[in-house]
C-alpha cells in the first residue's frame, strides 16, 4: 500500500485554504478504526496500523488547527481502516469457510466408515 | 557537485507547490490517479463485485470521478492524489467484500451439506437401529423357539420313560397274571418268547382223542382265559391247533383248526369279542418233539395260545 506524501501536501494545501474543523470526518474515522480494531488487530495488522498512523495524525493536526490536513488524513484514515475491516472480514469466513468444509469432510469420512 | 535524487525530487515537488500554487499535477498524483484507474478497472470488471459489493464499487466509482474531475479542472495535485487514494481503498474494499460474499456463499452451502449429512446420519442411524432391533427379536425368537424344543423335547423324553415304565409295570403284571394262570391249571405251560407270551395246553386237557368237543374238564381253563381276557381288554390272541403226524395231514390239518376254532367258541361264548381272538390250525407243522415216540407225539399234540403283546 502506496501513501501519499501527506504533509507535503498539507504544507501547500494550508497555505491556500482555510476551512472549518472536520468534526464529521474525524468522527467517521475514529469510528471505522474502532470497529476494525477488534478484528483488523489480527487479521489484517497492516492495514490496520496504517489506518491507525493516520488517524493519530489527523488528530494532532486537528491540534494544531491544521483542518484541511486533517480533513485528508481523516478521511483517508477512514478508507484505510475500512479496508482494514473488510480484509480481516474476508480472511476470517475465509477461514469459517475451511473449517466447515474441513469438518464436513471429517463427518463424511466417518459416516462412510461406519457405512463400511 | 552532483544533487541527490530525493532531494531533487522534493526540490522539485516544492517548486511545483509554490510555482504552480494549487493547480500543477504532480508525478505522484499521476502515478496515483492510474493505480487508482487499474484497482478501480479490476473490481468493475469481477463479476463477483458486481454482483455482491456494488454499493462498494459506486462508492470506489464517485471517489475516482471527483479524481478524475479534478485532474481536468487543474485542482491541486494533493487533492487529485488524496480522492485517486480513496478510489483505490474503496475498490479494494469493494474486491475484499464480494470475497467475503463469496465465502458466506460457501459456509452457507457447507451449513446445508452439513445438514443433510447430519440428517442422512440420523437415517442411517435409525436404520441400524431398526436392523438391531429386528436381529434382537429374531435372536429373541429362536431362543424362544429353542427353549420350547428343548422343552418338548424333554417332556417327550419324559413321556417315553413314563410309557416305558408303565409298559415294564404292565408286562410284569402280565407276565405274573400269566405265571398265576400256569400254576392254577394242570396241564398248560407258560413261556415267554419273542410273539409274547404262550400259553401250551394239551389236547388231553381240552378234547378226547381224535374229537374236537370240548371236554367238561376243560371249563376251568377257559374261564380262567376268559378272566384274563376280561382283565386285560387291550390284548389280543391267537389260538393256534397243532396235532402230531400220525395220520393225513390233512385230517391233522382240519382237526387242528376244528380245534382252535372251538376254543375260540368258547371265549366268545363267555363275552369275549371275536375280532379280538385269531384262530388257525397248523395240523402237524411247527412240532414242538419229535413224532417217533409217545412222548413227543404227546407234547405235539397242542392248543396254543398266543398273547400278542399290546
Amino acid at each position: 500500500m502506496r501513501t501519499p506524501l501527506i504533509p507535503l501536501a498539507a504544507l501547500a494545501l494550508a497555505a491556500c485554504a482555510t476551512t472549518d474543523p472536520p468534526e464529521r470526518e474525524m468522527g467517521a474515522a475514529r469510528a471505522m478504526v474502532s470497529q476494525a480494531r477488534p478484528i483488523a488487530g489480527n487479521d489484517a495488522p497492516q492495514e490496520l496500523a496504517e489506518a491507525q498512523l493516520k488517524l493519530s495524525r489527523a488528530e494532532a493536526a486537528m491540534q494544531r488547527g491544521h483542518y484541511e490536513h486533517a480533513r485528508i488524513l481523516a478521511q483517508q484514515a477512514e478508507a484505510d481502516a475500512k479496508v482494514a475491516w473488510t480484509v480481516a472480514e474476508s480472511v476470517r469466513a475465509q477461514r469459517s469457510a475451511a473449517e466447515v468444509q474441513d469438518a464436513n469432510r471429517a463427518l463424511r469420512e466417518e459416516m462412510e466408515r461406519k457405512g463400511q | 557537485m552532483r544533487f541527490h535524487p530525493r532531494l531533487t525530487v522534493i526540490a522539485a515537488l516544492l517548486g511545483a507547490a509554490i510555482t504552480a500554487g494549487c493547480a500543477a499535477l504532480s508525478p505522484g498524483a499521476s502515478n496515483q490517479l492510474e493505480e487508482a484507474r487499474a484497482a478501480y478497472r479490476s473490481a468493475a470488471a469481477d463479476p463477483a463485485v458486481q454482483a455482491n459489493a456494488q454499493s462498494e464499487l459506486q462508492s470506489a466509482a464517485g471517489a475516482l470521478q471527483d479524481a478524475e474531475r479534478m485532474a481536468a479542472e487543474g485542482k491541486p495535485a494533493e487533492l487529485v492524489e488524496h480522492n485517486a487514494y480513496l478510489a483505490e481503498q474503496r475498490a479494494r474494499v469493494a474486491m475484499r467484500t464480494a470475497e467475503t460474499r463469496s465465502h458466506e456463499a460457501r459456509i452457507a452451502a457447507a451449513a446445508e451439506e452439513r445438514r443433510q449429512l447430519q440428517l442422512q446420519a440420523r437415517e442411517r442411524e435409525a436404520a441400524a437401529a431398526r436392523e438391531r432391533e429386528v436381529a434382537a427379536r429374531e435372536q429373541a425368537r429362536q431362543a424362544e423357539q429353542a427353549r420350547k424344543e428343548a422343552e418338548s423335547r424333554a417332556a417327550i423324553l419324559e413321556n417315553e420313560k413314563i410309557e416305558r415304565e408303565k409298559q415294564t409295570t404292565a408286562a410284569a403284571e402280565l407276565g405274573a397274571e400269566v405265571k398265576r394262570l400256569e400254576s392254577e391249571l394242570a396241564d398248560v405251560r407258560a413261556k415267554q418268547t419273542d410273539r409274547g407270551w404262550v400259553l401250551t395246553l394239551k389236547n388231553e386237557l381240552l378234547f378226547d382223542s381224535g374229537g374236537s368237543t370240548l371236554k367238561p374238564g376243560a371249563q376251568r381253563a377257559l374261564d380262567n382265559l376268559a378272566q384274563f381276557m376280561q382283565k386285560y381288554p387291550d390284548r389280543e390272541i391267537a389260538i393256534e391247533g397243532f396235532t402230531d403226524s400220525t395220520g393225513s395231514k390233512e385230517q391233522n390239518q382240519t382237526l387242528s383248526e376244528k380245534r382252535a376254532w372251538a376254543v375260540k367258541a368258547a371265549l366268545v361264548a363267555r363275552g369275549i369279542p371275536s375280532n379280538r381272538i385269531d384262530a388257525r390250525g397248523y395240523g402237524p407243522s411247527f412240532p414242538v418233539a419229535g413224532n417217533d415216540t409217545a412222548t413227543g407225539r404227546q407234547l405235539n399234540r397242542r392248543v396254543e395260545i398266543v398273547i400278542n403283546p399290546s
